[in-house]
C-alpha cells in the first residue's frame, strides 16, 4: 500500500508540472487552425534563365518546400499560382523577417575564373561549376580557428572541381554566393578528392554568416531569384467560424463520453473520467513541450488517442467485472483484471505505435502531424491506464471482498455465477490466489 | 470449469459464418460498383470526386470595409453553397498597414476552377454584395494543388510500408493467418468508407479534400486495433481450452466475451465524433463523416469478418491435417 501512496504523489507531481507547461508555454496551432503568413513570391527571369516555364516553375516550388522545411517551419503550404508565382503560407511564424530573407535569396553558389572580355577588360566568367554539383556542405574551423564552410562535391562535381583547379594553378578562383564575392583565392595545385573549403576572405566569416550560408546551400539553390511581391496575414482555412463551432462540439462529444462511462463502469467510471482528464492534461503539455504544430490532422490524431485510452479503461472494467463475476476479491480482481487486459492493450497499441513511427518517417506533412499524435497519445495512455487508473483503483477499493457490487455496475445475483477462469499456477501464484 | 459457462453467447459467428461473409459483400457491393463506375466515367479515372486539394483551383479576394465576424462568414458560406460553389474555402485576410480606399479586410474564396467564366464570378459577387457593403473584387487568380501527385504517391507508399509493419508485428506475436485476417479487415474497412464517398460523389456530388487521407488513416488505426482486442481473446482462450473446445467455438466465445467492449468503445469514440458531425463545423463535415462510416464498420469487420476469416482457414487446416487438430493453440 505504501507504493500505491508514493505513486499517487508521483501524479500528483506530474499533474502540476503538465498544468504549469501548458499555462507557461504558447500553443502552436497549424494554418488550417489559426491561420498564419500568406507570401506571394514572383518568379524572377536571369539571363541563363530568360522565360520562367512551368518546368522552372516546379523546381522553384521544390525548392522553396526543401527550404521551409529545412527552417523547420512544419505545416507550410506552397502553390503555384498563375504563370510565375508562388503562394507560401507560414503557420505562425515568430519572425517573419527571417523566414522572408530565407525563401528570397537564391542561394546560387558559384565558382568563377577570370577571363579578359572583347573591350579588353578582365572580369569573372562562369565555369559550369555551381552549388548544383555539391553532394553537401558542413560547418568547421580551420587551422587557426576561423569559421569555414567545408564543401563535398558529387562525383561529377569533383571531376569539374579537379579539372578547374589543374587549369587555374598559380591563378585566382572566385567564389560568388548569390552574385557578391565571397572570396578569391589563388589556386596553388590541383584538388583531387572532392572536398574543398569556402574562408570569408582576410578578415574570416562570422559565425551567424557561415551557418547561414551552410543551410542554404544544403536546402539548394533556387533555380530562379524569386522576389515577394504580396504579404498578408491569413485568417484560417478551415474558417474561424468551422473551427468556433467545431470547439464546442468536441466539448460536447468529450461529455457524453464522461457521462457514458459513469453511467455505465459507475464508481471506475468516475476513476476512468478523471484518469481521462489526467491524461488530457499530460498530453497537452506534451504538445507543448516539444513542441507539436497542431493541425486537424493532429487532432483527428488526438480524438483516436482518446478513443483508444477509453479503449483501455473499458477493457481493463470488463475483465475485472467478469473476475468480480468469478467471485473473486477486490483486490484480485482489480489485479488480475488489469493483468489480462494488459496484453491487448500492449498488442494494440504497439500496432499503432509501428505505424505511426513508419508514417511519420515517410509521409508528408498532413501524414505526419497525425503520427506524431496519435503515437504520443497511445504513449500515455498506456501510462495512464497502467499506472493512473490502476493506482487510484487500489487506493478507493482496497482489498476485501466486494460490499457493494452497483459500485461496479453489478447485481449481487450475478456475482459467482459467471463463468469461471481457470489459472495456471504460476498466475495464481501472481494474483495472490490461495486455492 | 464449465465450457458451457463460457460458451454461452449471444451472437453466433461460427453457425452463420457465410451468412457473414454474404453481409460483409452486400455491404461492400455498391460502394464498389460506384467506384468502378466512376473510375470508368470520371475525368481521370479517379474513382472519387477529388477536391480543389488534389486538383488547384480559382482564388478570388474581394476587399470590404467592415470588420468580419464568424457569423457572417458562416452565412456567406451558405450563399455561396445556395448558388452552386460547393466547398469553398473562406480565408479572412487582414491587409497589413495600407488601408487605403477604406478595406480593412479581404475575403478569400477558393474554389474549383473558374477560369474565365465571367457569369460565375458575378454570381459570386452578387452572393457576396448581400452580406458585405460593396465588395470590391481585387483579385482572381488560379492556384495550383496543395497536395500534388508526389505527395499523394509518397502518402501511399507509407501506408503500404506500415501494413508491412502491421503484418510482421502480428506474426510474431500471433500468427501470421491473424495478421492477413486483420490486414484484410483494414482493406474491408477502407473499401467500404472510400466506396461510400465515391456513391456520395455520384449521387450529392461530395468532393474529398486533403483530410480524407488523414480520415482513412484513423479508420485503419481504429480497424487494427478492434481486431487485436479480439484476437487477444482467442489466443488467450486458446491457451485454456484447446484441448476441451473447438476452434470455432473458442472464437464464439472470444467474439462474445469481447462484445461488450467492442460496442462500448465504439460507442463512446462515435458519441465524439457524432458531436462534432451534428454541432460542429461546416468545412470538417465530411472528414467527420469519414471518421464514423470507418469506426462503425471497423467494429461490425472485427466481430463479423476478422473472426469468421480466422475460423475458416483453421477449420481448413484442420480439415487437412486432422492429426493435427489439437495444436490450433498458438
Amino acid at each position: 500500500m505504501k507504493n500505491k501512496i508514493i505513486m499517487f504523489w508521483v501524479i500528483v507531481l506530474i499533474v502540476i508540472a503538465s498544468i504549469i507547461t501548458i499555462f507557461v508555454k504558447p500553443t502552436k496551432l497549424g494554418l488550417d487552425l489559426v491561420g498564419g503568413s500568406r507570401l506571394v513570391l514572383e518568379a524572377q527571369p536571369t539571363q541563363s534563365v530568360v522565360e520562367i516555364t512551368p518546368e522552372v516553375m516546379n523546381r522553384l516550388q521544390f525548392a522553396i518546400e526543401s527550404r521551409v522545411n529545412k527552417l523547420g517551419v512544419a505545416e507550410t503550404v506552397v502553390q503555384q499560382t498563375g504563370d510565375k508565382r508562388l503562394l507560401v503560407e507560414i503557420p505562425n511564424v515568430t519572425d517573419l523577417k527571417e523566414a522572408k530573407a530565407f525563401l528570397g535569396e537564391t542561394a546560387q553558389l558559384e565558382f568563377k575564373k577570370e577571363a579578359v572580355n572583347k573591350d579588353g577588360v578582365t572580369e569573372w566568367v562562369e565555369t559550369g561549376l555551381t552549388g548544383q554539383d555539391l553532394a553537401k556542405s558542413t560547418l568547421t574551423t580551420d587551422s587557426v580557428g576561423h569559421w569555414v564552410v567545408s564543401l563535398e562535391f558529387k562525383a561529377e562535381g569533383s571531376k569539374k572541381f579537379a579539372d578547374l583547379t589543374k587549369e587555374l594553378v598559380g591563378k585566382p578562383m572566385a567564389i560568388f554566393f548569390n552574385g557578391d564575392l565571397v572570396s578569391a583565392p589563388n589556386v596553388n595545385e590541383a584538388i583531387y578528392g572532392g572536398k574543398a573549403q569556402i574562408s570569408g576572405g582576410d578578415s574570416g566569416f562570422a559565425y551567424e554568416e557561415a551557418e547561414r550560408m551552410v543551410n542554404l546551400l544544403n536546402a539548394g539553390a533556387l533555380p530562379v531569384p524569386a522576389k515577394i511581391v504580396e504579404e498578408n496575414t491569413v485568417g484560417p482555412t478551415l474558417g474561424a467560424d468551422s473551427i468556433a463551432k467545431s470547439k464546442v462540439a468536441g466539448i460536447i462529444g468529450l461529455g457524453f463520453v464522461m457521462l457514458f462511462m459513469l453511467a455505465y463502469y459507475r464508481l471506475p467510471g468516475l476513476i476512468a473520467d478523471v484518469a481521462l482528464i489526467i491524461y488530457s492534461l499530460i498530453l497537452f503539455a506534451l504538445f507543448k513541450a516539444i513542441p507539436v504544430t497542431l493541425t486537424l490532422a493532429g487532432i483527428a490524431g488526438f480524438i483516436l488517442s482518446i478513443g483508444m485510452a477509453v479503449d483501455a479503461n473499458i477493457l481493463i472494467f470488463e475483465r475485472t467485472k467478469e473476475e468480480l463475476r468469478a467471485g473473486r476479491n477486490l483486490f484480485t480482481a482489480i489485479n488480475s483484471g488489469f493483468d489480462r487486459a494488459f496484453t491487448s492493450i500492449f498488442d494494440s497499441n504497439m500496432t499503432t505505435i509501428i505505424t505511426c513511427t513508419i508514417l511519420y518517417l515517410l509521409g508528408t506533412s498532413i501524414v505526419k502531424g497525425f503520427a506524431l499524435t496519435l503515437a504520443l497519445g497511445v504513449i500515455v495512455s498506456m501510462f495512464s491506464a497502467i499506472t493512473i487508473t490502476k493506482n487510484f483503483m487500489h487506493l478507493i477499493f482496497g482489498t476485501g471482498e466486494l460490499k457493494y457490487p452497483q459500485l461496479f455496475g453489478l447485481r449481487k445475483d450475478e456475482i459467482g455465477k459467471g463463468f469461471e477462469v481457470t489459472e495456471t499456477k504460476r498466475e495464481n501464484a501472481r494474483f495472490g490466489i490461495l486455492d | 470449469m464449465t465450457t458451457d459457462n463460457i460458451a454461452k453467447h449471444i451472437i453466433d459467428i461460427v453457425k452463420h459464418r457465410f451468412i457473414w461473409l454474404c453481409v460483409s459483400a452486400i455491404l461492400l457491393l455498391p460502394g464498389t460498383a460506384a467506384l468502378i463506375y466512376s473510375a470508368i466515367h470520371n475525368e481521370n479515372h479517379v474513382p472519387l470526386k477529388v477536391g480543389i486539394d488534389y486538383t488547384g483551383g480559382t482564388i478570388l479576394q474581394y476587399g470590404v470595409k467592415e470588420n468580419i465576424s464568424n457569423s457572417s462568414l458562416s452565412k456567406t458560406r451558405v450563399d455561396l453553397q445556395s448558388i452552386g460553389i460547393d466547398n469553398p474555402y473562406i480565408q479572412i485576410l487582414h491587409a497589413n498597414g495600407d488601408s487605403q480606399d477604406g478595406i480593412n479586410n479581404i475575403i478569400s474564396i477558393r474554389t474549383k476552377f473558374i477560369g474565365e467564366d465571367q457569369d460565375t464570378v458575378n454570381k459570386i459577387t452578387e452572393a457576396l454584395s448581400k452580406d458585405y457593403e460593396n465588395p470590391e473584387l481585387i483579385s482572381v487568380s488560379s492556384v495550383g494543388p496543395t497536395l500534388g501527385n508526389e505527395l499523394f504517391k509518397n502518402s501511399l507508399l507509407a501506408i503500404t510500408l506500415a501494413f508491412l509493419g502491421i503484418v510482421a508485428y502480428l506474426t510474431i506475436r500471433f500468427k501470421f493467418d491473424y495478421a492477413l485476417a486483420a490486414i484484410l479487415g483494414i482493406a474491408h474497412d477502407v473499401l467500404f468508407v472510400v466506396g461510400a464517398f465515391s456513391l456520395l460523389g455520384i449521387f450529392y456530388d461530395v468532393q474529398i479534400d486533403g483530410l480524407f487521407i488523414t480520415a482513412i488513416l484513423t479508420v485503419v488505426g481504429f480497424s487494427v486495433h478492434d481486431t487485436i482486442v479480439v484476437f487477444d481473446r482467442i489466443r488467450e482462450n486458446l491457451r485454456y481450452y484447446s484441448k476441451k473446445m473447438s476452434f470455432g467455438e473458442i472464437a464464439n466465445a472470444s467474439v462474445n466475451q469481447t462484445l461488450a467492449r467492442s460496442i462500448n468503445t465504439s460507442l463512446t469514440t462515435l458519441l465524439t465524433l457524432l458531436a462534432l458531425y451534428f454541432f460542429g463545423g461546416v468545412t470538417t463535415k465530411d472528414f467527420v463523416l469519414a471518421m464514423i462510416l470507418g469506426i462503425a464498420i471497423g467494429t461490425y469487420s472485427s466481430i463479423f469478418f476478422c473472426s469468421v476469416l480466422v475460423d475458416i482457414w483453421e477449420d481448413h487446416k484442420n480439415n487437412k491435417t486432422p492429426a493435427e487438430k489439437t495444436t490450433a493453440a498458438i
